[in-house]
Formats: structure tokens, sequence, C-alpha cells
């Protein structure tokens, strides 16, 4: 942390948007409307794998109040042998997910589309289209989709030398593992299960895409980035850039899941075949059956370590399912398990599977929860083998400073050491436990990003601030940026509005993901906020007619440097304002830039559970996590990321799971059978916020957002074998799987 | 949600009156189910009649040894009342426990209980509690007022218009609730009244609440939580899906019942 005064940075202030949320008036994608607007249905695949024969729309289009009917041959189509990267995404998948091409993937897959006078119109059209399949063989779990035989969802993708669902690989190697486990004298191996899950973001996608007559596009839409709406719809429009603006509405909930499109590219077409805005909003069953869960895994951990207690070896295993196109997180499996440790010796390898359900989207640290559910597993069993505690076998293989991490980095100035010491230290650590209670630990690494940002900070004419930034606000990202540049300016917070840009009014700004939106946009808010401060100590120098150099900015005005400069009264931002227009025009600065310097978050959670011996039910009792938060900008956004994350680790551990039926459909697509987790579910979620500020950043930060979700499977699972003596290897521990378990151990594998 | 024509009753005649007029009339309580049931166009009614405006429809009055609660009367006043918390708690708690704070200020007891849900909780709160379900025009035990899934001994036209409660002398609710939706995977109703003892189960049965007579044999005069605990149910005709077999239905039976009974004292 630099030397500055802090006194905004570090406070909870009020939210921005807090106001509008609790009053209703805050404008999701949903509740934008526009004269003439028409409504559009999406056609999705009653088959979970099929060859499109045929279509015919003719019915549809005939349909009184229909206006416009799209299908993939109105869609770019991207040819399958040639990669088109667009970020993580590939946009040979892309354009096949929004629309199915050759063959229906998974049932929900989107077919065509119809925009009509009412929803009610669209939904029957929708009917009318007429549909010819060869209905094909499917496959949706892991084990049955790397089968010899199993059916093949794309046949031009090969593995080994023929076709194969399993469509990518990824593979991190430091040192020998093979001579490290030679050394060892426990090695302890196990493999894992976690079902898929979904982000249960409360708002279903939507949109309103206006094309004109002239071709230029506006999209109101709920994302995580308004800048890959843009890219994204026109790819697969073809359209130039330049002719659409994305307008990012206030968003519902993300984790991750709004970092694609669904609906914008379609609801453009239908806007520009129908000449009239088109709105598309999803149901809720459309939104489990057919945007991306995260991935459901298979993995086998094998650790090694000498009777004094030092590991020497380590491998990990992970087939992650993609879904039905190409793209699971397996980096985030395979490269965060070990990230943690300073193990010699490690192997760590994931493999991405197709299968015929919906293609994955990003959830919270993508693919971290589950490395780190079966290494954090694993060490449990290590640690009980050598009688060591758990928490310190961590300790004495935690990565510091210098450790070089299996999946490439060798760390800078990182903080998780800080967050074993102070679990060990926490008087949780050391609470009583009562009978068929259980007590787990374990930790988990986030890779965190930096990359693209864009900001413009101007000062009004009345002397306030008005911020904008390019990122939509999934996480307190509009407080945060309003108390940094409070505290560069000096002023007040309320005096600064921070908003979001949409693509036509801020510069270039990629995803809000990655745990980088505040690190990324402090920087550019910092390098406009000094620009800003330059011009307003010029301002004032041009009034007293001295040196530029001669003024300082502080405490929010602008003073003589000392005495040699001259004895002048202090001008205010209010005072420079008013008379900007004399000294020079409007005063405002902007800074685009590729941030860097993004540095690991870490994090160790302790969780006790209570096992109801009857019902099989797991009750969290007390959940304390401990994280590395770089520095908390506003504390009680931190703090809410980090119960956040918890709260969906306990959902992911003990009841959420996707359910297909005999059919390959998705037999819970709604909150009435999905198992999320509800606040009465819940105890306290404590968080302590441990600040080892990152040296990098001028505010000392570290994504905070995604970590506190990566061990929180492993805690729970490590705390249930600390009440039971059993080790759950398959998630979730649902009650009537646990009940089955206390009968026959057999059954927690 | 299809076209349907919306009449606001002003009285309980009026209602009925609406009703007997229309081709496929439907009244509306709190609809907490009917109005998603209309929205995802899984029924048609010709016409809605609301009971919003029929006063004498909510309300709760203690008539020294029963506790009479009005069909229109929420959820959320059952549970907050000081009748009901002070003369039958398990009632309270049943109602404190249904859906969420949303559903229990719309919902109400009339419109539970004429859908009769299998997995809702006031059928289990009536038939265990013996209470008399009062209509407009005749009163029934409750036992016969539930027939099956999501079916009534009520008539076309034949509108609830309270549910009478005797004064148990000791009964308690316990539920295991579903993660997801909250309604009853299985939740038992165990009460004595007037001597006897009853366990009405909601949520296990493919045909609705039901009385466990091996429960209640074995909970017997003095409620014996241990006894009923060791009562193996059958899992025959018990409902099975995605959440919960048939076989851990039945077991949730015996300690659900258990419970309620420990709970009842």
């Amino acid at each position: 942390m630099n030397e500055m005064s802090n006194k905004w940075i570090g406070q909870s202030t009020i939210r921005p948007d807090g106001a509008e949320k609790v009053t209703g008036r805050a404008e999701f994608a949903a509740d934008t409307n526009m004269p003439g607007m028409i409504w559009g249905s999406v056609l999705r695949s009653p088959h979970a794998h099929a060859r499109i024969v045929s279509i015919d729309t003719s019915k549809a289009e005939a349909h009184p109040g229909v206006k416009a009917v799209v299908t993939a041959q109105d869609i770019v189509d991207f040819p399958v042998d040639t990669p088109v990267p667009l970020g993580i995404q590939d946009m040979r998948w892309m354009c096949r997910n929004i629309m199915a091409r050759e063959k229906v993937l998974f049932h929900g897959h989107p077919l065509a589309a119809v925009a009509a006078t009412s929803e009610a119109i669209a939904a029957e059209a929708c009917k009318l289209i007429e549909m010819e399949y060869e209905v094909l063989p499917w496959v949706i779990e892991i084990e049955d989709a790397i089968k010899p035989d199993a059916p093949i969802l794309h046949e031009y993708l090969e593995h080994d030398g023929k076709p194969s669902n399993i469509t990518g690989t990824l593979e991190h190697k430091l040192g020998d593992v093979e001579e490290g486990f030679a050394q060892a004298d426990v090695i302890i191996e196990r493999s894992f299960t976690t079902r898929p899950v979904h982000q249960g973001y409360i708002e279903p996608h939507a949109c309103l895409v206006s094309v004109a007559a002239d071709g230029k596009t506006t999209i109101w839409s709920s994302s995580q980035g308004q800048f890959m709406v843009r890219a994204m719809t026109a790819m697969l429009t073809d359209m130039p850039q330049s002719d659409i603006r994305a307008i990012p509405a206030e968003i519902g909930g993300g984790f991750g899941g709004k970092t694609i499109v669904y609906l914008e590219p379609v609801a453009t077409m239908l806007s520009k075949k129908s000449g009239r805005p088109v709105k598309m909003v999803m149901s809720r069953e459309d939104v489990m059956r057919a945007s991306g869960p995260t991935s459901g895994s298979m993995s086998t951990v094998k650790i090694g370590a000498t009777k004094d207690g030092q590991i020497v070896a380590a491998e990990g295993t992970f087939y992650l399912q993609a879904g039905a196109l190409p793209g699971s997180p397996i980096r985030g499996a395979a490269g965060c398990g070990f990230a943690p440790y300073n193990i010699p010796n490690v192997h760590s390898v994931g493999i991405d599977v197709v299968s015929n359900r919906s293609k994955v989207a990003a959830y919270r640290a993508p693919g971290a929860p589950i490395g780190a559910f079966a290494v954090e597993s694993v060490l449990d069993e290590v640690a009980e083998a050598l009688n060591i505690d758990p928490l310190e076998l961590r300790l004495r293989h935690a990565a510091r400073e210098g450790t070089k991490a299996a999946h490439g980095p060798t760390y800078p100035l990182i903080g998780f050491v800080e967050t074993i010491e102070a679990a060990i230290e926490h008087p949780h650590y050391k609470a009583p436990l009562g009978k068929h209670q259980g007590r787990g630990v374990a930790s988990g690494f986030w890779f965190n990003a930096g990359g693209e940002s864009s900001a413009q900070v101007n000062i009004t004419e009345d002397g306030n601030v008005v911020v904008t930034t390019g990122h939509p606000d999934i996480g307190g990202s509009r407080a945060a940026i309003a108390n940094v540049a409070a505290e560069l300016l000096g002023i007040d917070y309320r005096r600064v509005s921070v908003l979001i840009g949409d693509t036509a009014t801020v510069g270039y700004s990629n995803l809000t993901g990655g745990s980088r939106v505040l690190f990324a946009s402090a920087m550019a808010v910092t390098d406009s906020a000094g620009q800003v401060i330059t011009t307003l100590c010029e301002r004032a120098a041009k009034i007293w007619d001295i040196d530029p150099d001669a003024v300082t900015w502080e405490d929010g005005e602008a003073r003589p440097a000392g005495d040699n400069a001259g004895q002048f009264e202090p001008l205010s931002l209010a005072d420079i304002a008013a008379q900007a227009t004399q000294t020079g025009g409007p005063i405002g600065h902007g800074a685009q830039l590729n941030t860097t310097g993004a540095q690991g978050g870490f994090a160790t959670h302790i969780c006790d559970v209570e096992v109801d011996m009857d019902l099989g039910i797991v009750k969290v009792l007390r959940y304390t996590s401990f994280q590395d938060v770089g520095r908390a900008v506003h504390p009680a956004y931190v703090e809410g990321q980090m119960q956040g994350g918890v709260a969906q680790g306990i959902g992911w551990a003990l009841n959420e799971e996707y359910i297909f039926d005999k059919d390959g459909h998705v037999d819970n697509p709604g909150f009435l059978d999905y198992r999320m987790p509800v606040c009465s579910d819940l105890p306290m979620l404590d968080a302590v916020m441990i600040e080892v500020p990152n040296p990098a950043h001028p505010q000392g930060v570290r994504g905070v957002g995604e970590v506190p979700l990566v061990p929180a499977l492993a805690a729970i699972a490590n705390a249930v074998h600390n009440a039971l003596g059993l080790r759950f290897s398959s998630l979730p521990m649902s009650p009537p799987k646990v009940l089955a378990a206390l009968e026959m151990p057999e059954a927690a594998e | 949600m299809y076209n349907f024509n919306y009449k606001k009753a002003s009285s309980r005649d009026d209602a009925v009156a609406a009703q007997s007029s229309a081709d496929d009339g439907s009244y509306l309580a709190g609809g907490m189910t009917l109005i998603p049931t209309l929205k995802q166009r899984l029924a048609q009614p010709s016409d809605l009649i609301d009971l919003a405006d029929v006063g004498d429809l909510a309300g709760i009055s203690d008539d020294g040894g029963a506790i009479t609660i009005g069909a229109m009367t929420t959820h959320a006043t059952v549970a907050e009342s000081e009748v009901v918390t002070s003369k039958i708690p398990a009632l309270a708690a049943l109602a404190g426990h249904i859906g969420d704070p949303q559903v229990r200020n719309r919902g109400t007891i009339g419109g539970s209980i004429a859908n009769n849900d299998p997995a809702a909780d006031y059928p289990a709160g009536c038939v265990g509690l013996n209470a008399t379900i009062i209509t407009n025009k005749r009163e029934l035990p409750a036992e016969d007022f539930f027939t099956d899934l999501f079916e009534t001994a009520l008539e076309e036209g034949e509108l609830v218009t309270a549910v009478s409660f005797p004064i148990p002398d000791k009964a308690a609710y316990a539920k295991f609730p579903n993660p997801a939706s909250r309604y009853a995977i299985v939740g038992v109703m165990v009460a004595q009244t007037g001597g006897e003892t009853r366990a009405a189960v909601t949520g296990a049965s493919q045909s609705g609440v039901f009385r466990a007579a091996d429960i209640e044999a074995a909970l017997g005069s003095g409620l014996d939580a241990a006894a009923a605990k060791e009562v193996k149910v059958s899992a025959d005709n018990l409902n099975a899906d995605i959440h919960a077999s048939a076989e851990y239905r039945a077991h949730l039976i015996s300690i659900m019942a258990s419970r309620a009974a420990a709970a009842a004292g």
C-alpha cells in the first residue's frame, strides 16, 4: 500500500445502486421497452441428440402476428475446421450453441426463433415449425461419454487418431512424479465425482434489440460484458462492431454465467428481418435447460509423502464435462488444484469431454473448486495417515513468494501462509465439538486476472466527479471505484458518481470475470484521476499565475507547494471547476489500459458440520473463511463476496445437482426442484479478511470474488469425514445418500 | 396465460352465484398454485372468481373447545395469531413454515386444502388435528374431505368457508422439507385430542394425506416417540421422485412421527 491517508479506501460506503434496487427502479434488461416492440421466442430441441434432416418454417411465417423467423441459416457459420477464438470462447462452438446447425446436441438446444406481436403468438408459432430429425443415441455422463462405443457428438473431432468425445487436454508438469513417488512412505490415491451445478443467478437472460433501417443497432442486455455482447453479436450476424451499441442493463447476478451470448444475436437477426425492436426473455426453465452450468467432473488424485511429513509428489487427472460443445474449465481444475502448495514433483492433467447436455459456462473460479475438492480431500487423508494436523501440513507446504507453481508462475508476494496461520490461531479452530459433529479445513487458489480496462474521470461544472468504467457491476465495483476516486481526489465519496458506460461511451473493457474488475478498473481510474489532478494543478497555477510545479493537490484542493510558491488561498475542486472555461476548458481525462500484475488469490476455510444420524442431513454449524484480499477497498462487499462464495459451495457440496431423466432431459429445470440453499439453511458465514496488499497495484488490490468458493466443497467433505469417519468422494452429500452411507459405507463413493 | 373473465365477489352468495353461472369457473383464493398454473397454460378456466373481498371468509375465532379459521386467512396470520399460538401452537408452527414469507402472506388455508397438494402441510394438520371442514353447504371431517391426489370431496361450485380445529391435548408437526421447494417430502402431524392419538402424514403417499395406523398404534396414548421410531413403514404406494425414494420416505415417516411425538411431549 502506498502512503495514502485512506480516508475512503477501506470504508463500507453506501452502495450507489442500493436505493434504485430496493425501490424497484433499477432497470434490468427485461424492463426495457421500445415503441413498436415485438417479442421473440425460441423453438428448442425435444431430443438430446439428433441430426436435423429438415426445417420448414413456412407455416410459422404465415401465422398471423408473426413478423420474422430465423434459423441457423441466418447466423454466420464458422466452419468446424478453423478455430476462431474470442477470449476463452471459440466462435465455431458459439455459433452452434446459439442455434443448432448440423445436429441438435442437447434437449433444449435452440433450433429456430420467431418474433411476433405478442409473446404468446411467438410461442404458438414456434410450434408450427415442422422439424424432421434423425434421432441419435445420446450420452450425458463422463464415464459413458469416454467409453469406446459411446455415441460421438462431433465426428470431426479426434482424440488418439479417432473420433472421440474427448475434445481437449491440458497438462502441467513440474519435476518428476515417478521419482517423487519412489521416495514416498505414504501414498494416497482416490477418485472423486462432482455433479454439474448452475450459477443460480436470479435474473434470467434477457435482451431488447433494435436494428434501425440503416443497420445501426442498439442492444440492451443482461451480461457480464457489453463489449463481449458487441463482439459476439457482430461476428455472429456479420455486422461491423461500429454499427452496434451494446448497453449494459443493471444485472441480477451472473457468477460467470453471463460471459457469453445466447439471445442477443438471435434477437438482432429477428429485428433486422422484421424491422421492429425485438425483446427476448428466457424462462427459468430455458435458463436451467439451455444456459451453461458448470461442469460435472470425474477426477483421480494421488499424493505421496515421506513419514516425516514431506509431500514429495502429487498427480491429478481431471475429466470435466464441457457440455455439447468443447471448452470446459480444465485449466481451473488441473491448474488450481495443486497451486497452493510447494510440491517438488507434480503432474496434473485436465481432459475436456463433450456430452449431450447444455454447453457449460463460467462459474465462479471455473474448474478450481473441482480440482480443490479432490486435492484437498486427499491432503486430509495424507495428514491423517501421517498424524499431522491438517492445517499444519498445509502450512509446511504453503506456497509463498518465490515458490514455483506447477501451472507456470513463480509467485510474487502472496498471502497464503497468512491465511493458514490466521486459521490456526482463530478460536473457531479450537472450539469444542459435540456428538455427530465434525470439523474440516481446506485451502484454495484462483488465478485472478488483469487485462483491458478503460475509464473516464470528468469534473462537472459544479466541481463534482463522474467516473465512467466499462465493466458491468456484479460484485460492488461501482462502490469500490467511488472509494478509490474519492481517495485519489481527496473528496467525499458522495461527490463521486460511478457509471457503467456502454460500448459507444467508454473505451474497450474486457469482461467482468476472473475477479479482474476492481483490479483493472481501479488502475484505469487511478491513471485518469492522476491526469485530472495534474490538470487541476495547472489550472490553479494559471489562476495564481505561478508555475504548475509549484502547486500540489491535497485534501481535495490545490495549494501552493511551499512558501516559495507564494501565498494563495487554496482552490477547491468547485473553485477550479467554476473557472474551467476561462482557464482552458472542460476538465476530464481517460485511460485505456491493458493491465498486468494481477496476482493469485488464496483462501483457507474451517467448517463445522453436524450430521443428523436418523435423516442423513448435514448441517453446517459454523463456517469461517480466511482470505488474502489484498486491500479491502470496500470491506462490506469483500465480506459479501466471501460469504456468497461459501454459500454456493455449501449448495454444491450438500444438495445441488442437475438430474437427467431416462430421455436425457433435465428433470429439475427450476427452483422448485433444483436444490439451492437459502439463508435459513445457512449459519452466519464468518469472513476474516487478511490484507497482504498487491505490490503491483496502486491500491494493493487483488481479485476477491472467486477464490471464496474454491475450498468450500472439500472443507465440508472433510468436516463430514471428521464427524462420521466416512469419506464422501461423490457430491452432493444429500440426505438420502448420507443416510445410505451410514447404513452401508460403500454408498459414500 | 389464456384469457379469462375476472370477477371480484362481494359476498359468499355472490361468489357462489358467479361460479354457477360460469362455463368453467374457478375460485381464486391466494392464487399461490392457481396463478402459476395459469401462467404456464396448464389450466384454462373461463372465469376466475376472486374471494379477496369476501370479508367474512377471513379471521380466526375461539369458541372455547375449538378454533375456527376462515378459509381466506393467510398462513402468516395463522402463524402469528395469538389464539392459535397459545391454543394450538403446532398449527401455528406448521403455518409458519409453509413456503416463504411471500407465500405465507398470500396463501390461504382454504386455498391450500381445496387444492390438496399431496406435499402441502395443511392436509396433515387438518387430518392430524381431526379438523372439521366447513363449506357453504355442509360440514365434514377432514379425513373425508381429502380424497386423493389434488382431489377433495368438494362438489362443483362448493366453497370452503372455514376450518374448525378442536383444541388438542398435545400436538406437534415435524416436517422434512424438500431442499428446493420447501414442500414436505414427509410431514407428520402427531396429535392427541380427547384421548385419540393421530399421526397424519403428508408428502409421502401417492394418494395424498393419510393416517399412519401402525405409527398411531406404536405411539399409543402416551405418544411413545421411541416406539414410533422403531416402526418399519412399508414403502408400498409411497411417492418416489428425484429427491427421495419410496424407501427413504418410508424411513422418514417413522423418524418424523417420532420427532413430532417427542416435541408434542
